[in-house]
């Protein structure tokens, strides 16, 4: 590998962990999430699955990709055997379906960056969200976004370190201002109440629990790939525990703040419709209630300069962190830097397009891939352990450069507690979807429903296995 | 605020970014140790 292909510093690899960490769902789900499940009980939830679900497993992604240097499929084939190469291969379909209808999701933040910035206070933003939807907007936006993205990762790890330094940095700021600025309002004291009034009879609901694991699950990058992609380019003699619970702390935090920050404002300036707004679904509340929260709130015009920079800035580097990895699997494959990232950007472009045109094809593969991820996170845990967890945590967690020695618990929770977990989410929510459709839960082509994931998860399963045997019997055949 | 929100709030909010700034401190600190060796 070239010196160029390394982050610089230790700091330049947190901040870009954090930037893939630190995305949307940190600003648009969390919120409506821990208002829509108790409040305080559901913090509580929250940070157990931080410690048992999302560090154990970004242990294992920085370990993978250190140990192997090699994207999701080298580093499967390499630590647990050819024949099961198609997990990473499934890591790495994941990551990449979400890639394509998340550069759309990034060019809605951008298009509101630069109505916000123009001035318009969108005090009529149902009519502008579904104008806006029901144009050509979002498919140039989604290009824009793609365009930023693989510019930033056609530079290589150096441009990716380059851009993290400023943004991250930049965001942890926006998002304290505009935290700073609710708690100040009239009123914020409500939100506050609301957030931290523990529940303790709450915790005795399984759903609360699930809730908070799927947060952790979805919104912290473990067991995405990502981090794995981002370790191939730590230093030999960095230390991972550390660095993995920093980025689960830090992620973590910016929700902590950006839960105050959106509940703070709604408390503060539109009690009444609480229940609407947390009911409104991530893109209700972003794109259609925060802009009328800000048009009636002193300096709203700037605060939400501020909130759509930040929704832009963390859209943008967990986007770059997705096309880094779909770039990084078809480098391993023989393909130039180039090469590789123009092939996503283009995929991306064209695979985002459905998604840019309908809300109901994006809704159908957030669901899909969103289930999809826990799968990532049970092979992961499955891969950990044929390797030998504690091989992997002498070796790679306690080994060169540690700063935070691992104690042998580490191994328990990634061999036993996260399948334990990974499974009981995918069943749970498989079983809840059936709710959301009673007629047609089973059908595939509808766009929330249960059919609908066994249907798309088959397929892809089905091709990866079949593909890698092929390869597997090909590269026999070359010895 | 009620007096429990406010206990909630300070064990949380402690937790989460207590945790952080403790991690962040101890990495600075290491980085510190190793770059001078």
């Amino acid at each position: 590998m070239s010196a160029k292909e390394e982050f610089a510093s230790r700091w330049g690899l947190i901040l870009a962990t954090l930037g893939m960490a630190v995305g949307t769902g940190n600003i648009w789900r969390f919120p409506r999430i821990v208002a829509s499940n108790g409040g305080g009980s559901f913090l509580v939830a929250w940070v157990v699955f931080l410690l048992i679900w999302s560090v154990p497993l970004m242990m294992v992604e920085f370990a993978f990709g250190k140990r192997t240097r090699k994207g999701t499929v080298g580093a499967f084939a390499q630590l647990v055997g050819g024949k099961w190469a198609w997990m990473g291969g499934w890591v790495a379909l994941c990551a990449t379906a979400i890639m394509f209808y998340y550069s759309v999701v990034a060019g809605w933040c951008l298009r509101y960056l630069v109505a916000a910035v123009g001035g318009r206070v969108l005090t009529d933003s149902q009519g502008v969200w579904e104008g806006f939807t029901g144009s050509w907007q979002p498919a140039a936006f989604h290009l824009l976004a793609m365009g930023l993205g693989v510019a930033v990762v056609l530079a290589g790890v150096s441009g990716i370190e380059r851009v993290a330094k400023v943004l991250i940095p930049s965001l942890f700021v926006l998002v304290l201002l505009l935290t700073v600025r609710a708690v100040t309002l009239p009123g914020a004291v409500r939100g506050l109440e609301f957030l931290f009034t523990p529940d303790w009879a709450a915790l005795g609901s399984v759903n609360i629990w699930l809730q908070a694991l799927t947060q952790n699950a979805w919104d912290t990058g473990a067991g995405w790939g990502l981090i794995l992609t981002y370790a191939i380019y730590m230093r030999q003699r960095e230390d991972v525990p550390l660095n993995a619970a920093l980025i689960g702390f830090g992620n973590n935090s910016v929700s902590l703040l950006a839960g105050i920050m959106v509940l703070c404002t709604v408390f503060a300036i539109n009690p009444a419709a609480r229940d609407e707004i947390v009911g409104a679904g991530n893109e209700g509340l972003t794109f259609i209630w925060m802009p009328r929260l800000f048009a009636e709130m002193p300096g709203g015009r700037f605060f939400m300069v501020f909130f759509f920079l930040a929704l832009s800035f963390a859209a943008l580097t967990s986007l770059i962190s997705m096309i880094e990895l779909a770039a990084r699997n078809l480098i391993d494959a023989g393909m130039r830097r180039r090469q590789a990232v123009l092939l996503v950007g283009a995929a991306g472009l064209v695979f985002g397009l459905p998604s840019a045109r309908s809300l109901a094809f994006l809704h159908n593969q957030d669901w899909v891939w969103g289930v999809g991820l826990m799968l990532s996170g049970l092979f992961f845990a499955l891969a950990a352990r044929s390797f030998g967890l504690e091989k992997l945590r002498s070796e790679d967690l306690n080994g060169e450069g540690c700063d935070l020695p691992v104690p042998r618990v580490w191994s328990f929770i990634v061999g036993v507690v996260v399948p334990i977990e990974a499974v009981t989410l995918m069943v749970w929510w498989l079983w809840e979807s059936r709710s959301w459709d009673p007629e047609g839960w089973l059908h595939p082509f509808r766009p929330e429903t249960t059919g609908t994931v066994l249907l798309q998860f088959a397929i892809a399963l089905t091709a990866l296995v079949l593909y890698n045997r092929w390869r597997q019997r090909r590269q026999e055949g070359v010895r | 605020m009620t007096t429990s929100a406010l206990v909630f709030l300070l064990l949380v909010c402690g937790l989460v970014w207590g945790g952080f700034v403790v991690l962040l401190v101890r990495a600075v600190r290491s980085e510190g140790r190793k770059s001078a060796s």
